[in-house]
């Protein structure tokens, strides 16, 4: 067992929580409109790094994320709308409920490899959005308005300690021994097999986490937004939103996502302002860009081209 | 008891007219699944251009779907050779078979595509726009034969029929078999292997694009590029799955199975056309676990 120190940590971990450290500090004196664009860009964040649990680390695209967003709204519009619980339990449920689902939906999708898991995946969503639209206790096609109070510091320290722990869970993975396992599944799943990796435990444990937390920042996304609406909260650009920011930042690693958020997100606000739709063109452009010619993302070439930040990020 | 059967029968009629337009924009797909061994994510979003040119020589040729045909599957051709050269042309090159990496550059980089094209789509053309076209509708005992529909099933089945014919009669066609099957052996036999995938990818956009044209048809609330990718890229993927990718027939098989699912299956689930939707694109699972190899053997 290694000694745990700040040392060991590495300076990228450090880095992220000394990041996340601030953000809490200065949470309650910031103004309204900067701690809005700070929760929303936390949101994305945890998003990101829920998919690179299965995307980043296993080398399976997801195309159909969105579901454990949407289902982790409709948790948290269900315990809140119709339970009357604390939004807070709202997003529990939905976390929960999602987890349950992708442990369903991947005991049997998991199954299939690199092209068909992903069509699998995009079709199960699909179905999802459709069976949706017929349960009248999730409002059917109409959506669900929730009564929930502007609460914004609420918002702001839930996704926080959601982030917090995907953080945390991607470094306990990426630097264990269940990381190896993980990433010879990545590099070549019959050879990982053959020298006694899980392959099919441990995938399914990675989606079951990337459901949970999924599901978690689906549900803050939905309290804040106070109300879930079927058409968007199953557009598939979610999806791909997701994917584009672990793309962008670099699969796998541990400050990938966290730079694809912030790339994404912010480019993404910026474009807003100046030509509404236009924002996915440019982030659609860029996905295309750096899948064909930077396939690690911004992580990846920068530790394979300046090789005075390799001990840095990872 | 008549009623249901009056029902089940244009049910039924309706889900073989739907199954022949689904098949041939699968089949568009299946062509380029079978050439390259690479899913084109932005499948959807080809459709849905192939219908925005049937829409456009409508406006201002006053051609019907049919007559637009010809003319999408021609743009279709240039369309994919360009995406070949783009999109897979640095990942195939010198590559006897497609290796997980490409197999995962080509996924995310056509789904960026999607996502450009989509986009552009609703900013430009902001409301679903429609072709009115109808030839009327025959009365055959107690079912109702929309002309339209049944022109265009007639159409497809004769597209899948000449690629089949194309590439089992023709020179080129062989190469391109061939390529499916060996790479090396096929560059021993002296063929271009860039040359040969580029066009066997081209008549795939090519079958793509004139698929949306026809498809049209069955669009009776006009073209919606918000709905048109999200609905019909899975439903591809599903019918080429079902009838075995890169089985040429296949594709015309799934589609009458997604097409009778659809139209029959929502008379056993309430009418409601989203859960036999739902159904139709979740049979993806059990052949997947059952029958990888589809259901043509």
């Amino acid at each position: 067992m290694r000694r745990l120190s700040l040392r060991t940590l590495g300076p990228t971990l450090l880095g992220i929580l000394a990041f996340l450290g601030v953000l809490a500090a200065i949470a309650g004196r910031m103004p309204l409109v900067l701690l809005t664009l700070v929760i929303n860009l936390l949101i994305f964040a945890a998003l990101a790094y829920s998919i690179n649990f299965i995307t980043g680390l296993t080398g399976y695209v997801s195309f159909g994320h969105v579901l454990f967003m949407a289902v982790g709204g409709y948790g948290l519009a269900y315990g809140v709308g119709t339970l009357h619980w604390h939004p807070v339990a709202g997003v529990a449920l939905g976390a929960l409920v999602s987890l349950a689902l992708a442990l369903g939906i991947g005991a049997v999708t998991l199954r299939f490899r690199g092209v068909y898991f992903a069509i699998a995946s995009q079709v199960t969503a699909l179905a999802g959005f459709y069976i949706v639209l017929e349960v009248q206790e999730l409002g059917g096609g109409q959506g669900i308005v929730l009564n929930v109070g502007f609460e914004p510091i609420a918002w702001f320290y839930t996704i926080w300690v959601i982030l917090a722990i995907e953080v945390g869970i991607t470094y306990w993975i990426t630097h264990g021994r269940l990381g190896y396992g993980i990433r010879s599944i990545r590099a070549d799943e019959d050879a990982a097999k053959t020298v006694g990796v899980h392959a099919a435990a441990l995938k399914l444990v990675l989606f079951a986490i990337s459901g949970l937390f999924a599901g978690a920042a689906g549900g803050v996304y939905y309290w804040q937004g106070s109300g879930i609406f079927p058409n968007e909260a199953f557009s598939l650009t979610f999806s791909l939103i997701m994917l584009a920011m672990i793309v962008i930042g670099g699969m796998g690693t541990l400050l990938g996502p966290l730079f694809g958020a912030v790339a994404v997100y912010l480019s993404s606000q910026y474009f807003l302002t100046v030509l509404i739709g236009f924002e996915f063109v440019i982030i659609g452009v860029l996905v295309v860009v750096i899948a064909l010619f930077l396939p690690e993302g911004i992580v990846g070439t920068l530790r394979k081209y300046v090789p005075e930040l390799r001990g840095l990020i990872e | 008891m008549a009623d249901f059967v009056a029902l089940f029968l244009t049910d039924l009629v309706l889900g073989l007219l739907l199954g022949c337009v689904l098949a041939v924009i699968a089949h568009g797909l299946n062509i380029i699944w079978g050439v390259a061994k690479v899913v084109n994510v932005a499948h959807g979003e080809f459709i849905m251009l192939g219908a925005y040119g049937a829409y456009f020589l409508y406006l201002y040729g006053g051609f019907n779907p049919l007559l637009s045909v010809p003319i999408d599957a021609a743009i279709g051709l240039v369309v994919g050779m360009g995406f070949y050269f783009g999109f897979l042309y640095r990942e195939l090159r010198g590559k006897e078979s497609m290796g997980l990496q490409s197999e995962l550059v080509t996924l995310v980089s056509t789904f960026g595509l999607s996502l450009v094209i989509v986009n552009i789509a609703q900013s430009i053309w902001e409301h679903p726009v429609g072709i009115l076209w109808s030839p009327g509708a025959a009365q055959v005992g107690p079912v109702p034969v929309p002309f339209g529909g049944l022109y265009v099933a007639v159409v497809s089945v004769a597209l899948i029929a000449l690629t089949d014919l194309f590439l089992t009669r023709t020179y080129l066609g062989n190469a391109i078999r061939a390529y499916t099957q060996d790479i090396p052996a096929t560059q021993l036999m002296g063929i271009n292997p860039t040359v040969v995938a580029a066009v066997g990818i081209g008549m795939g956009f090519s079958v793509t694009m004139a698929g949306g044209a026809l498809l049209t048809v069955w669009l009776p609330t006009g073209i919606d590029p918000t709905k048109i990718g999200i609905l019909y890229a899975p439903i591809s993927f599903v019918i080429v799955v079902l009838g075995g990718p890169g089985k040429m027939w296949g594709s015309l098989v799934g589609g009458l199975t997604i097409g009778l699912i659809i139209n029959v299956g929502q008379l056993f689930l309430g009418g409601s056309i989203a859960l036999a939707t739902a159904v139709a694109v979740l049979t993806l699972i059990p052949i997947l676990l059952f029958r990888p190899e589809g259901i043509l053997r």
